[in-house]
């Protein structure tokens, strides 16, 4: 090329060019294979997350949900002093007990039947509200001529209507 | 002449630009593979017409006057929500408080299996239990210093964790002023309260909420206009953990204390 043209530097232009070309190339294919496909959708976070969470399986489905078959044991429940404690809160979540999707009894309801349990709620407890039910266990059972055994509870009373 | 860096005795190498491109597109190259082995995100967006969360702000209102200490809320947190043993997406913690000296405050367990009696040796005055969980701020840091954008939250108020996303850094289980987050050890992302996202959205109530047989936890909607939660926000005092955080807090409480943080 005659070195008067005006065109004698084009090649290094042309060579930049190229590399920058190439930079841009690399950084969008770098991006798409990168970035989440919904990313950006809601916010600068992956939009599908919102749907993974929603989709998480229910596994306590309320009193309704057990007084389906076991009616009796609901209205007991329902006219006791026991009516605002939940079937679940004691019994554990349905799910462990029936496959909620297919409407199928998986397991025998884990039951626990021991002292123990009342005195989660009913142990008497400094930091407890002062006009909640509670009692000394021992004292409680050994005053009313029982014997202070594990399941001492259930002699006297009903867990679904204790009174 | 052979030039030496400042700080550093090692001579710059003269390359040739012919060698700096080839070896920047192998490494380009590399970078490449690595780019197709790993996973792409799913595809779906928030699922359904079924539910609309523009219409709806989630706030939780917990009665501490009314808490018993059972525990059932714990429990039924870790069955919903399969959290692993030993960690806690809420957690409930004792108050005991003499009428002088240090406050005895513990939470076994977080409070799964109840509380026994503790000889504190102290003259208990006052006394009561605190449930906590994530309090799903406003303006909360765990979203702010998420480096990688796994931290989020969603329309109707409610802090997440993308655990496809998290890299397990860590950063937001420092930055919760409120020891709501842990590092799942089981994923080894970054896990918290999600309000039970699955169940809120369809209708339910949280599995805490739920569970409580005393009526001490409850979920509100501050978009819904016959919400009881919204009104005794509107015409009771209430009171938040450390506002002096600014972090605005949407897990309210009734009957706190100062011992409380």
């Amino acid at each position: 090329m005659n070195p008067e043209s005006p065109l004698i530097h084009a090649k290094h232009v042309f060579r930049a060019a190229i590399l920058l070309l190439v930079a841009l190339i690399a950084m969008v294919l770098g991006r798409s294979l990168f970035v989440p496909e919904t990313w950006g959708e809601f916010g600068p976070y992956r939009g599908a997350a919102v749907a993974e969470h929603r989709d998480k399986p229910i596994r306590h489905g309320g009193n309704d949900s057990c007084g389906m078959c076991h009616d009796a044991e609901y209205a007991d429940h329902a006219a006791g002093v026991h009516a605002t404690v939940r079937c679940e809160s004691c019994h554990g979540p349905v799910a462990f007990h029936v496959d909620l999707e297919e409407g199928e009894v998986v397991a025998e309801m884990p039951m626990r039947r021991s002292r123990e349990l009342c005195e989660l709620c009913h142990r008497r407890l400094d930091s407890r509200p002062a006009d909640f039910p509670q009692v000394d266990p021992r004292e409680h059972v050994l005053s009313n001529g029982g014997e202070f055994t594990a399941d001492a509870c259930f002699e006297c009373h009903d867990p679904h209507s204790p009174f | 002449m052979e030039r030496h860096d400042k700080d550093c005795a090692r001579p710059i190498i003269p390359i040739s630009r012919r060698e700096f491109l080839n070896r920047s597109s192998t490494a380009l190259a590399g970078s490449m593979v690595i780019a197709l082995v790993l996973p792409e995100g799913s595809s779906a967006g928030i699922a359904g017409a079924d539910y609309d969360w523009d219409r709806h702000r989630w706030v939780y209102l917990i009665d501490t006057t009314k808490c018993i200490g059972c525990g059932s809320c714990v429990r039924a947190c870790r069955a919903e929500n399969s959290v692993p043993e030993g960690m806690y997406r809420t957690w409930v913690e004792r108050y005991e408080i003499p009428a002088e000296g240090e406050a005895f405050i513990d939470s076994p367990n977080g409070g799964e299996h109840g509380f026994d009696p503790v000889a504190t040796g102290l003259s208990v005055r006052k006394g009561f239990f605190v449930p906590k969980l994530c309090n799903h701020c406003d303006a909360t840091p765990c979203i702010q210093v998420c480096p990688v954008g796994a931290s989020f939250a969603t329309r109707d108020g409610v802090v997440l964790v993308d655990p496809e996303h998290c890299i397990g850094c860590g950063y937001c289980v420092q930055a919760c002023p409120y020891g709501s987050r842990f590092i799942n050890p089981e994923t080894h992302t970054a896990d918290k309260c999600t309000l039970c996202y699955h169940r809120i959205t369809t209708g339910k109530k949280t599995a805490c909420v739920e569970i409580c047989p005393v009526g001490a936890r409850r979920l509100g909607d501050r978009k819904n206009p016959d919400d009881e939660v919204i009104e005794i926000l509107a015409t009771q005092r209430v009171e938040v953990l450390q506002p002096e955080l600014l972090t605005r807090p949407q897990a309210f409480y009734l009957g706190l204390d100062m011992e409380v943080r």
